[in-house]
């Protein structure tokens, strides 16, 4: 569905992202795990059209090439970002940051199931419908970020960090939100501190360190990894 | 001239700025460009009105239908040609800022200097429904009542646009938050090109308003340019209604002013209410405090 074929990325002299090769396949669920400054969140914003790759790479999405095209462009082929700090309008109500949500053309014709479909996996967004989101909680926040991103209606639903600076409780509650998406068929590429969390909810797993893939495998596999449990699980040997 | 009568010319003026400095707050709040040539697209409308109606007895009602949209045209085009250009290679929003306001200071000084060349400097004006309406007594010009008509319902619709439809709401996301609307497929350019263009829109019907009950001249778009730049600061920028209410307020203490105690000392009231609301409130009226 997605792959990503020698992606480079660099700010001035600083190279973010090493020729990263990466594919998910439809309705897979795929985490990318890495310390901060890994280049995880280069990696997605490149995907979404929101920093320049270098040229040599290619992004490519269900058979056609995404490489270089605005993020408004990213969006309409079916890939939607719920970038890092959730990017939603905190000035404007729930209700309108899911009119927006849906403001892209493939949306429309959908849009009153996609509702449905949104308000059914997050109820609360139902309830505060009039609630200016800047003044909801965190967790709450996160809900309409991802409700926000589901109405444009992805094939690919990806998030940056999602879990951050959230309390454990409602991190809990977001990742059985995730496991409920993940249920519609929606394939999502997510980056994550949360291992533990993470690789229970991804069919396969990227290690990244330093703008690089260092390996890759099956949930399980990465669970079993002593390399990754040295490194993310905080299990010293 | 009795209060009513103050009070009804100061409501006309006021909902002329108000008009007005929701074009500016257009433009400044969604396309992130400070025009200061703003004031002389208001000016070559009021001009366009008077060859319509001077010219090819079109009554300026009409005017309007041909003047708004041109005013629209020819600010998308101001756009597209040149300061599109100034976005594509800004560093940073205070980048933009800075060559946004040298290029239209001299798109002011162009602008000016054609309508010098086509209109000579002399006070203009038309004649257009000079007759007196009586209001509770006073006697108001219905030029001037229909110019507060026609402001106060230009400038709720804009209203009703932007907060009711999703396209309005889609505007007011890239003024809020630019990198997050082009997550949610809005073509944050086109959007910022359509803003400018609407403003400019709005400037032109300002001028014609403007046109139907005051004199102008060739070199008086700096001082509407000031004036706007007034109401959207201290209506907070980007906030419509803000823009309504400062305007409002700041037509009737002119008027005030210039009635009861001297007609020089306009100005000074202006800035002394523009001082005493940034002083109280630096983020304007109804602006919210930055984040």
């Amino acid at each position: 569905m997605l792959s990503l074929d020698e992606i480079s990325v660099r700010y001035g002299k600083h190279l973010a992202l090493d020729r990263v090769r990466l594919s998910v396949r439809e309705g897979e669920t795929v985490v990318i795990l890495g310390a901060n400054g890994a280049g995880k969140s280069s990696l997605l914003k490149a995907v979404a059209g929101l920093v320049r790759a270098d040229p040599g790479g290619a992004v490519t999405f269900r058979g056609t090439s995404v490489s270089g095209l605005p993020a408004h462009r990213v969006l309409e082929a079916g890939m939607a970002l719920v970038p890092e700090g959730r990017g939603i309008f905190a000035d404007l109500t729930v209700e309108e940051n899911l009119l927006l949500g849906a403001y892209a053309r493939r949306a429309r014709h959908g849009e009153g199931k996609m509702r449905e479909l949104v308000l059914d996996l997050f109820p609360k967004l139902a309830e505060r419908r009039r609630q200016i989101v800047g003044t909801m909680s965190g967790g709450e926040q996160q809900m309409v970020a991802i409700g926000r991103a589901l109405m444009s209606a992805p094939d690919l639903l990806m998030l940056d960090e999602p879990s951050l600076g959230l309390a454990p409780v409602v991190v809990g509650e977001l990742f059985e939100a995730l496991a409920r998406v993940r249920r519609t068929g929606v394939a999502i590429l997510l980056v994550e501190q949360n291992v533990k969390a993470s690789l229970a909810l991804a069919d396969r797993g990227y290690l990244m360190e330093v703008g690089r893939i260092v390996g890759e495998g099956s949930a399980a596999e990465l669970r079993g990894d002593p390399a990754v449990q040295r490194a993310f699980l905080g299990l010293a040997s | 001239m009795t209060l009513t009568t103050a009070l009804i010319a100061g409501l006309v003026l006021g909902g002329t700025y108000a008009l007005v400095a929701m074009g500016l707050t257009l433009q400044y709040g969604i396309a992130r460009i400070m025009n200061l040539a703003y004031g002389d697209t208001i000016i070559t409308a009021a001009f366009a009105a008077f060859i319509l109606q001077g010219g090819l007895a079109v009554n300026p009602l009409l005017g309007l239908a041909l003047v708004v949209p041109g005013g629209f045209l020819l600010s998308y085009l101001i756009y597209r040609l040149i300061l599109s250009h100034l976005v594509a290679r800004a560093s940073d929003r205070g980048a933009l800022e800075v060559d946004s306001i040298l290029t239209t200071f001299g798109l002011l000084f162009v602008i000016q200097g054609v309508l010098l060349v086509l209109f000579g400097g002399n006070y203009t004006s038309y004649s257009f429904l000079n007759v007196a309406v009586d209001i509770m007594g006073a006697k108001v010009a219905a030029n001037r009542l229909l110019a507060l008509a026609l402001a106060l319902s230009i400038g709720l619709t804009l209203y009703l646009l932007l907060t009711r439809t999703r396209w309005g709401t889609a505007l007011r996301a890239v003024a809020v938050a630019p990198q997050s609307a082009a997550l949610v497929g809005i073509d944050v350019n086109r959007a910022a090109a359509f803003a400018f263009a609407l403003g400019g829109g709005l400037a032109a019907a300002g001028g014609v308003v403007i046109s139907m009950y005051q004199t102008f001249t060739a070199t008086a778009g700096v001082v509407f340019t000031m004036k706007a730049l007034i109401v959207v600061i201290m209506g907070g920028v980007g906030n419509l209604l803000g823009a309504l209410c400062a305007g409002l307020l700041l037509g009737v203490v002119e008027t005030l002013v210039s009635t009861y105690v001297d007609p020089g000392l306009t100005l000074a009231a202006t800035y002394a209410i523009f001082l005493v609301v940034l002083l109280w409130r630096p983020q304007g009226l109804f602006g919210r405090v930055a984040r």
